[in-house]
């Protein structure tokens, strides 16, 4: 009953012209029943008129790849999807999340690091942003945002990295999506695009030294290609106690996609490339695999791993 | 030394010196070299190769100690191998004729098999990033200088070696030793640098200290004096730059760290840190002329830390971000000001070439926007804090005597009143065909207009007192109540969402693209979903947020009491700009071409560029601005407590 009665709590009193207050009750008298300041005198919403269950397929779908690439003998990348899509009364709006880890390190660490992340923002998402949205609470200043609780688990990803895999570090782009809403939280060279209409956007920015002298104006995009230190991170999970997380929101349109990807994708096929993948194929998983096969078809020096989440039409 | 040889300048972050983990192949104590250098233990490892400490056996009654250095020779390719050795032993040569107190004498080199040896004197002391580690507040700025002064005495020198210039190109607080005469002393030559090779594989970490071009592999005496000036920088703020992005000293400002760093130390690392070489000091001899010109007056400084405590001098400039200086913003005079009988706490309202002016001396004026001439004034039986609207010929505007009142626009004659039971501090909206607005009695009413008198469609009895003011969007009524709650109707008085704040809400929602822009009591400022006042982002101030957003090119901007006028970015809420005026802001901003506007308790009012807030001009009023401003035609209306209207021009 908990998770309806945000659906259908009791009416509202609304107060309409042909509905006077008892004569013998003064709007002070009536304010002077209810509980006072912080706590809001009503808790509950009114009936919506009933809406007929959608019989339409509308839902977020989601395609995800992983692959060592053709030079690594051990995949370092990490990735994760989880997507909730509901049809029950109150239209809860579909809730879900991605994250890309691309981890360094020797050894195991390395592998380590990305998976330590992927599993702590797993948890902490699940915990604070998916249970609640179950629960169907009331929204109040009391719950934290969806970007304040994606920045908490970075950090909380970064601690864990740092005690579990000290020589290790790990890059992490994660995505929470709720409705058509995407809040990406992001540290290092993982990348995520929002393609519509045939445009390609790159939403993050590559913390990588490479990134920062081209924004200085010290290297153009054609010395960057060659340059020689581009896999040079500035900013990763689990280096240090400080860390700071980029934070963007973006609006998903109608038949957009999210992608998601380490630099084993990116560096290796063109945003081109991935337009007209995207174009040619319809099936979000078809599109991960031809993606990640492109990249392995240009040499896959590097861990490929992708995740496209595909709104409804 | 020449600098030419592409140098591997990156390595793993290390927060606090490594503990020397030992790799086969080191030299283990009582190995002699060369029958000559007794090895008595290793001092330090490199990315190269160990230091050792080692006594030199030519001396066998004294103890004369001395430091080799091992550089192990990485190159996989036999040719590259030897150019390897022939450069070190070139470099070496170089290194050895110099003669500089602040200069290690070398004392000999010589390499077998994979390795390099270079002997050295050794010093006794302490690094200056162990000195730094070793006490918890920050160096005397004094001493700083003195070093800053030493080391460009000894780069000068090093630069002006003939016929080449000798680079560094390892300037950085753990390369500066100061031994036991408490001298500075370079360690670690760039000469090791011939040795590194590139690493495959992403790696984590930059150097910190480097200057951007370096990193194309130029090293010139102008990349020494940017890592002169990131040494620096990390001496006085002790904020380690290889922890943050590379080259972003200029986003640590550092009297933000350390406000004992006098304005004339400041201004001699930032120059020594400008992105273009030629925006440098020319050469380390003119960098230490600067740093001797500014004497040991370094201990008081002016406070000038951005967000400084308000002086109550009602013509200070505040400076956004600590950057702008005094006196940059221009001050103007008004077009026109005319003066009623009380304060102005409402935002003036221009249509057709009048101004309406509702003021707390009961009266709604009428001005002619031209010259600010009075046309009409229509008095009610209390103050007004309610900004008047237009719709339809006829003025509304909400009174203290707990009436909503009609005014015809053109003449100033009453049409109707329509009575609530509590004070009117809500700005009606006109929308649907009706007018909307809260009262003091707890309701948001719907009333229709009509000629003569108005009829309530509906009311929705919110049981705390309303002063937010509705606004419409898509037949949704959306505003704030005293209980707290940021509240959204339909246009039937159906209930569609609440979010409860911590605080009352007095501040107007602005609604864009889905999302309701508003701020709270609590200090927080929200962006919540239209469709179910879910929680977007939200923005925490320190201070109450009473005044209403404004939504430009995808940015909003409001004020708060902290005395800060805030730009944030509108669907992730990230901070784009924020300007310090010292004083509550509780003015709500207008937005006009490139420009936003906004007034201070301080009595100014400010023009900011809508894009940095950067301030363009302000006003100083007679009394505190809790008006907001309107802009129209190119002209600013504000009201202020000293009971004018002001026009100026936008």
């Amino acid at each position: 009953m908990k998770l309806l009665r945000r659906f259908f709590g009791p009416r509202g009193n609304r107060e309409g012209h042909s509905v006077p207050l008892p004569p013998h009750m003064t709007p002070e008298e009536k304010r002077g029943e209810s509980s006072p300041l912080p706590a809001p005198p009503l808790k509950t919403r009114p009936l919506e008129p009933p809406r007929p269950f959608s019989t339409l397929s509308r839902r977020i779908r989601i395609g995800i790849a992983s692959d060592v690439g053709q030079a690594r003998t051990s995949n370092q990348d990490a990735a994760l999807a989880f997507m909730a899509s509901a049809e029950m009364a109150g239209n809860p709006p579909p809730l879900g999340f991605v994250v890309v880890a691309d981890g360094m390190g020797g050894h195991h660490d390395g592998e380590l690091a990305s998976a330590i992340a992927v599993q702590t923002l797993a948890r902490h998402i699940i915990d604070e942003i998916v249970i609640p949205h179950l629960d169907g609470r009331e929204y109040s200043a009391e719950q934290r945002t969806i970007p304040e609780v994606l920045s908490d688990s970075m950090h909380a990803a970064n601690r864990a990295v740092q005690e579990q895999v000290p020589d290790g570090g790990t890059t992490a782009t994660c995505a929470v999506i709720r409705g058509d809403l995407a809040y990406i939280a992001h540290v290092g060279d993982s990348r995520a695009y929002l393609i519509s209409e045939g445009n390609v956007e790159l939403i993050t920015r590559d913390h990588s030294l490479v990134r920062r002298l081209q924004e200085l104006g010290q290297l153009t995009a054609e010395e960057a290609e060659v340059y020689p230190h581009r896999n040079v991170l500035y900013r990763a999970i689990g280096q240090g106690e400080s860390l700071e997380v980029d934070a963007a929101t973006r609006r998903l349109p109608p038949s957009s996609s999210l992608l998601l990807c380490s630099d084993g994708l990116w560096s290796m096929v063109s945003e081109k490339k991935m337009l007209e993948i995207l174009g040619e194929h319809r099936d979000p998983q078809e599109v991960c695999d031809r993606l990640v096969a492109a990249a392995n078809a240009s040499g896959g020096p590097d861990n490929i791993t992708v995740v496209l989440v595909q709104m409804p039409d | 030394m020449s600098g030419t040889s592409e140098s591997n300048e990156t390595r793993h972050i290390e927060n606090e010196p490594a503990p020397l983990s030992v790799p086969d192949g080191t030299l283990q104590p009582g190995q002699v070299l060369q029958s000559r250098y007794r090895i008595l233990g290793v001092i330090g490892m490199g990315g190269m190769g160990a230091v050792y400490q080692a006594r030199d056996l030519h001396f066998p009654t004294v103890a004369r100690l001395v430091a080799v250095k091992e550089m192990v020779n990485m190159a996989q390719d036999q040719q590259i191998r030897e150019a390897t050795l022939r450069n070190f032993e070139r470099e070496a040569e170089i290194l050895a004729t110099l003669n500089h107190p602040a200069i290690p004498q070398i004392y000999d080199y010589f390499s077998f098999g994979d390795r390099a040896y270079l002997v050295m004197e050794f010093i006794q002391g302490k690094d200056l990033e162990a000195i730094m580690n070793s006490i918890d507040g920050f160096l005397p700025v004094e001493q700083v200088r003195q070093w800053a002064i030493e080391i460009c005495d000894v780069l000068s020198y090093l630069h002006n070696h003939k016929p080449e210039p000798i680079v560094f190109r390892d300037m950085k607080p753990s390369n500066v030793m100061i031994d036991h005469h408490r001298r500075v002393r370079l360690i670690d030559f760039g000469i090791a640098k011939t040795f590194q090779v590139g690493q495959p594989g992403t790696m984590i970490g930059t150097d910190g200290y480097a200057a951007p071009e370096q990193y194309k592999g130029l090293a010139s005496p102008a990349a020494d004096i940017y890592a002169l000036g990131a040494t620096l920088h990390h001496l006085l703020t002790r904020r380690d730059p290889r922890l943050e992005p590379p080259f972003s000293f200029n986003k640590r400002p550092i009297q933000s760290y350390n406000p004992n760093v006098p304005d004339g130390l400041v201004q001699i690392v930032m120059r020594a840190l400008s992105y273009n070489p030629e925006d440098r000091y020319a050469s380390a001899e003119a960098m230490k002329q600067s740093l001797e010109a500014l004497g040991s007056h370094t201990s008081a400084s002016p406070l000038q830390a951005a967000g400084a405590v308000y002086s109550g001098a009602p013509s200070r400039v505040g400076e956004a971000g600590g950057a702008v200086a005094v006196g940059t913003a221009t001050s103007l005079n008004p077009i026109w000001a005319f003066k009623v009988e009380d304060a102005v706490r409402s935002r003036p309202l221009v249509h057709d070439g009048v101004v309406y002016v509702s003021s707390y001396d009961n009266n709604l004026w009428a001005l002619n926007a031209g010259d600010g001439s009075l046309i009409w004034k229509f008095p009610t039986d209390g103050g007004l804090g309610s900004s008047p609207i237009y719709s339809g010929g006829t003025i509304y505007v909400g009174s203290t005597d707990q009436n909503l009142y009609a005014v015809d626009a053109r003449t100033g004659k009453h049409r109707w009143i329509f009575r609530t039971a509590g004070r009117i501090y809500s700005t009606p909206c006109a929308a649907l065909g009706l007018i909307f607005f809260g009262s003091d009695d707890g309701k948001l009413y719907a009333v229709r207009p009509g000629p003569v008198s108005a009829r309530e469609m509906w009311s929705y009895n919110l049981m705390a007192p309303i002063r937010s003011s509705p606004v419409v969007v898509d037949e949704r009524i959306l505003f704030g109540t005293d209980a707290g709650e940021v509240a959204c109707l339909d246009a039937s008085g159906e209930m569609r969402w609440r979010f409860q704040t911590r605080r009352r809400v007095m501040s107007t929602p602005c609604v864009r693209e889905g999302v309701v822009y508003i701020g709270s009591d609590d200090w927080y400022f929200y962006a919540l979903d239209i469709e179910q006042g879910y929680p977007i982002w939200r923005y925490r101030t320190r201070g109450a947020v009473v005044s209403s957003p404004v939504y430009v090119d995808k940015l909003v901007y409001f004020g708060s009491a902290d005395g800060t006028v805030y730009a944030l970015e509108a669907l992730g809420g990230s901070e784009v700009w924020k300007y310090t005026v010292g004083a509550p802001v509780t003015s709500s901003p207008a937005a006009y071409r490139d420009a936003i506007y906004i007034g201070g308790a301080n009595g100014v009012l400010y023009c900011l560029h809508a894009k940095t807030g950067e301030p363009l001009w302000q006003f100083q009023s007679g009394g505190p601005i809790l008006s907001s401003p309107r802009v129209a035609d190119g002209v600013v209306y504000i009201g202020s407590d000293d009971q004018y209207v002001y026009a100026l021009q936008a």
